[in-house]
């Protein structure tokens, strides 16, 4: 008996089933929420593991559920889906103990959960989307499964962030379904193929092919961040620090990267898209993305916007490592894809917890707050430095690739871009950590709550604490089997492949 | 089982001190500093070459131990016991804890930088004790000592970018990052001139070579003296070491470029040596002491990058010379503490004659009456002034920002930037 399909089926239902559950359940049974949310996110990673060690030794797991005549719902796990699907899947869970914390006693966390469970089962359909039409349905469940987290507080500030978030990403979303109907008028299939399923129009339909590239580009930018269209990122830091933490790290920026994956290796595949000359553009708008983002870090006094600007820089190195186009930036793009989701996930928790328990928001509000929140500071200095790209941490694994990529396809100029944004990044997280660890605190802080003796509530220091020891594990261990650069490596030896 | 044992030893000389640096262990052990020293010590007793290959760590690095790490390694053991002994003992303070998880972290990364083999494993060594060291400086110190390390901080991120370009430069080069490996194939190459020039600035900036020196006399001037008696064998000498180890010294000939090192080298003792007399303070006598002791040490790599031969026929005596500068300049620092004939102001303004005359040009001009001089830098400051605060460009940044987060507009400017490629991608095509 085949139990491909139903694996693929139960990694789905694995969040979507507790999540509809969870709609129904009162406020008042916590246990039983939150133990449909861990269970729920247990399951999953187990699956995972076992598609991973099947994926890793030759095998495939597919379904197709057919939805209009030559168009199929098609789920596929190959190493390069199962890339993204392991970060959700695995910060989902941490997410979610955090979230467990941070909402407690709080109102409406029965629909919060919900629609988190949700929006992690539309990433796992984008991540295992074996065709465009496939990822185009996940791709717009996420954006209605996201928009009440953004507005979950309820103020007016939340509202109009909601606002310019489904404005963004409606319009981005219909970019891209114009560019997929056109890309299917044309082609006559929309299925994922490694080296891309265009490579035959390339000569005879040059014009339509750069333009529904644009079209499709300009839909992921939306939720890639990618400047001009980030605008709605900023505004939505207004959620709580759990859905900042979904929307940076485990879903929605990381959706966005990931379709440029898909769109430039199995779409247009990397030979074709560079034979077009779109990948040249592409490199130069990341670029711009990332000098931009840093440099608007830089004068945000308030942490989380701070850090929103941060993910926009960041984002666009998975960008800029795709449309390099070589093996070796492949390798550095697909890698910060996680390693960019571990550390930004853990900044957020940190910011969270700052938040949470001494009411600061501001960085002009973080003296000294290294001596009171130590465990908290020691993962947010984890985070921080792996952003700037210290060894040996993740950060510096993902510059590496990059920047040796970028020398592989002798684009120099990638390595000028690296250095200046390290040196952006040094100089938006320095401070923090300077103000943090050295100056005197205050006599008082903004709005403290008291955790008997601990620094805050375990369920919110577990959190960071895990993904700061991940970030340093993932760049210490890099050449250990399974690690995420070796399995970026080991998609990009398939994608590659002669 | 020696061997075996070796390799262990060899992985606790930086591991030790890593895992001690954890506020929950060190604050609860009476002597933490000086136990995180003792793998490093047993390993100087064990007299066997040993190295261990680590294909998990990072992309593949390795650390071991031959006669010249040992030198060194024994050479800065003394100066960490020294220096631990004259830092406070830790107690269950948050300060102290936090001065001891600095220090400890400098310790791991200066000792895993002696005995790292390869240039990844030596660049993340010395990072972690860079950034440490900067920890260590600001913990410990007052107002000038933070304000001084700031100053390094900076430096170091310099030297670090240029190094990690000088890294991939390597790598690009040769997949194997080991010192010998790089130092041979970057000899035979033809394209070295970047990663040579890299090397230089980066571990210039690192140890503070003139005319990269600038941080040197603050730190020794305003850090306190169980920290500044490791000047020399942190910063000062893993970045000599660092030099040695990364340049193809004896691999290639390069007569134009150890010319032009020989002349720095010159240059850095005369500065030294003249700045040192004008300025005559006592405290400053290590830095200055230290920068003629570098100059030498530029002029004798210099020469051997224009004589392969010479230098393998001496390569050991700049390891010795490494070793012995760490010591002296320790030793110069606690005597001139015992001497307690230091100004009781702490000087934060170390800027010495030599690289104030500009300013003093323009007073000069003023008070005799020329005004050109004075009404052009005003003009200037002007025109640049402009652009240099902060807010203006804040402003222009925040304004371009609101536009874009109408979504309309962004969309707009996006697919329009779009029609522009597809018009570019399809000219280049056509055309």
């Amino acid at each position: 008996m085949n139990w491909d399909p139903g694996l693929l089926l139960l990694i789905l239902a694995s969040s979507l089933v507790p999540g509809l559950m969870i709609f129904f359940l009162p406020e008042e049974r916590v246990v039983i929420r939150s133990s449909l949310n861990l269970a729920g996110g247990l399951l999953k990673l187990v699956l995972v593991g076992v598609m991973l060690w099947g994926v890793f030794h030759g095998h495939h797991y597919e379904i197709r559920l057919p939805l209009l005549p030559g168009l199929d719902l098609l789920l596929r796990a190959d190493a390069e889906s199962l890339l993204f699907v392991t970060l959700s899947a695995g910060l989902w869970l941490v997410t979610t103990v955090y979230a467990i914390g941070y909402l407690e006693g709080s109102p409406h966390r029965s629909r919060f959960f919900g629609f988190f469970s949700l929006c992690v089962t539309a990433t796992i359909g984008v991540a295992l989307a074996g065709n465009l039409l496939t990822f185009l349905l996940f791709y717009e469940l996420l954006t209605l499964a996201t928009y009440p987290l953004i507005v979950h507080r309820g103020t007016e500030v939340a509202r109009q962030a909601g606002q310019t978030y489904l404005r963004y990403t409606i319009a981005g979303g219909a970019l891209l379904l114009v560019g997929t109907v056109w890309l299917y008028g044309l082609a006559g299939t929309l299925e994922f193929t490694h080296g891309g399923f265009v490579a035959e129009l390339v000569d005879t339909h040059r014009g339509a092919l750069i333009v529904i590239f644009v079209l499709l580009i300009a839909g992921l930018g939306v939720k890639a961040a990618l400047v001009p269209l980030h605008g709605w990122l900023p505004r939505a830091m207004v959620a709580p620090a759990p859905v900042s933490a979904l929307l940076h790290a485990v879903a929605v920026v990381k959706a966005g990267a990931f379709g440029f994956v898909r769109v430039v290796d199995d779409v247009y595949g990397a030979g074709s898209a560079a034979h077009l000359g779109v990948m040249g553009p592409l490199a130069v708008l990341a670029a711009v993305t990332i000098i931009y983002g840093s440099l608007r870090a830089l004068f945000q006094d308030d942490l989380k916007r701070r850090l929103a600007f941060s993910t926009v820089s960041q984002v666009s190195y998975i960008i800029l490592g795709i449309a390099v186009a070589g093996p070796i930036a492949t390798i550095g793009g697909l890698v910060h894809l996680v390693h960019q989701g571990v550390m930004k996930i853990t900044l957020f928790f940190c910011a969270g917890n700052l938040a949470e328990t001494l009411g600061i928001h501001k960085i002009s509000e973080m003296n000294g707050v290294g001596r009171r929140m130590p465990w908290t500071m020691a993962a947010f200095t984890i985070g921080a430095l792996g952003m700037i790209g210290v060894p040996p941490l993740a950060g510096f694994i993902s510059k590496w690739y990059l920047g040796l990529g970028a020398l592989e396809a002798g684009q120099d100029w990638v390595i000028i871009i690296l250095a200046g944004s390290s040196l952006l990044n040094a100089g938006y997280f320095l401070p923090v950590l300077y103000a943090a660890w050295f100056k005197p605190p205050p006599d008082s802080w903004p709005a403290e709550r008291s955790y008997g003796g601990r620094e805050t509530a375990w369920a919110l220091l577990a959190p960071p604490v895990v993904t700061a020891l991940l970030t340093v594990l993932m760049g210490l261990l890099a050449s250990a089997p399974f690690s995420p650069l070796q399995w970026a490596r080991f998609i990009t030896t398939q994608e590659y492949a002669p | 089982m020696n061997s075996t044992l070796s390799v262990f030893l060899l992985l606790l000389v930086p591991g030790l001190p890593l895992l001690l640096a954890f506020p929950a262990l060190h604050s609860r052990l009476r002597w933490p500093c000086h136990l995180a020293l003792l793998p490093a010590v047993i390993l100087l007793a064990v007299p066997a070459v040993v190295s261990v290959d680590l294909p998990w760590l990072l992309f593949g690095t390795g650390l071991g131990i031959d006669d010249v790490s040992r030198l060194l390694l024994g050479m800065s053991v003394v100066l960490w016991a020294v220096a631990a002994t004259l830092l406070r003992a830790p107690t269950r303070q948050a300060a102290d804890n936090f001065l001891t998880t600095f220090f400890l972290l400098t310790v791991a990364g200066n000792l895993g930088a002696i005995l790292a083999t390869d240039l990844v494993g030596f660049f993340a060594f010395s990072a972690l004790m860079g950034y440490s060291f900067y920890g260590l400086l600001v913990v410990a110190g007052d107002a000038p000592a933070r304000r001084a390390g700031r100053v390094y901080l900076g430096v170091m991120i310099l030297a670090d970018l240029a190094l990690f370009e000088a890294l991939l430069i390597a790598a690009a080069m040769t997949g194997d990052l080991g010192f010998e490996t790089v130092r041979h194939v970057i000899g035979q190459s033809a394209a070295s001139g970047l990663y040579l020039s890299m090397v230089l600035v980066g571990f210039a900036a690192r140890a503070g070579i003139w005319p990269l020196h600038f941080w040197l006399p603050r730190l020794f001037a305003s850090a306190r003296p169980g920290v500044a008696l490791l000047l020399g064998s942190v910063p000062i000498a893993i970045g000599l070491l660092g030099a040695v180890r990364w340049l193809p010294l004896g691999e290639t000939a390069a007569p134009d470029l150890g010319l032009i090192m020989q002349g720095l080298g010159v240059a850095a003792m005369l500065y030294a040596l003249l700045a040192g007399l004008i300025r005559a303070q006592l405290k400053l006598l290590p830095a200055y002491a230290a920068i003629i002791a570098m100059g030498l040490f530029v002029t004798a790599l210099g020469a051997g990058l224009a004589d392969p031969v010479a230098w393998n026929r001496y390569r050991n005596l700049a390891y010795l010379f490494i070793a012995t500068l760490g010591v002296g300049l320790a030793v110069l620092v606690i005597v001139i503490g015992w001497l307690k004939a230091i100004p009781a102001r702490q000087t934060d303004d170390s800027t010495p004659w030599l690289d104030r005359w500009p300013g003093a040009v323009m007073r000069c001009g003023g008070r005799m009456g020329f005004d050109v001089l004075p009404r052009l830098r005003a003009s200037w400051r002007d025109k640049v002034g402009r652009f240099r605060p902060i807010p203006a460009w804040q402003r222009v940044l925040d304004r371009s920002e609101r536009s874009l987060q109408r979504w309309s507009f962004a969309i707009t400017l996006f697919l329009l930037l779009g029609i522009l490629m597809a018009f570019v991608s399809a000219s280049s095509w056509l055309f």
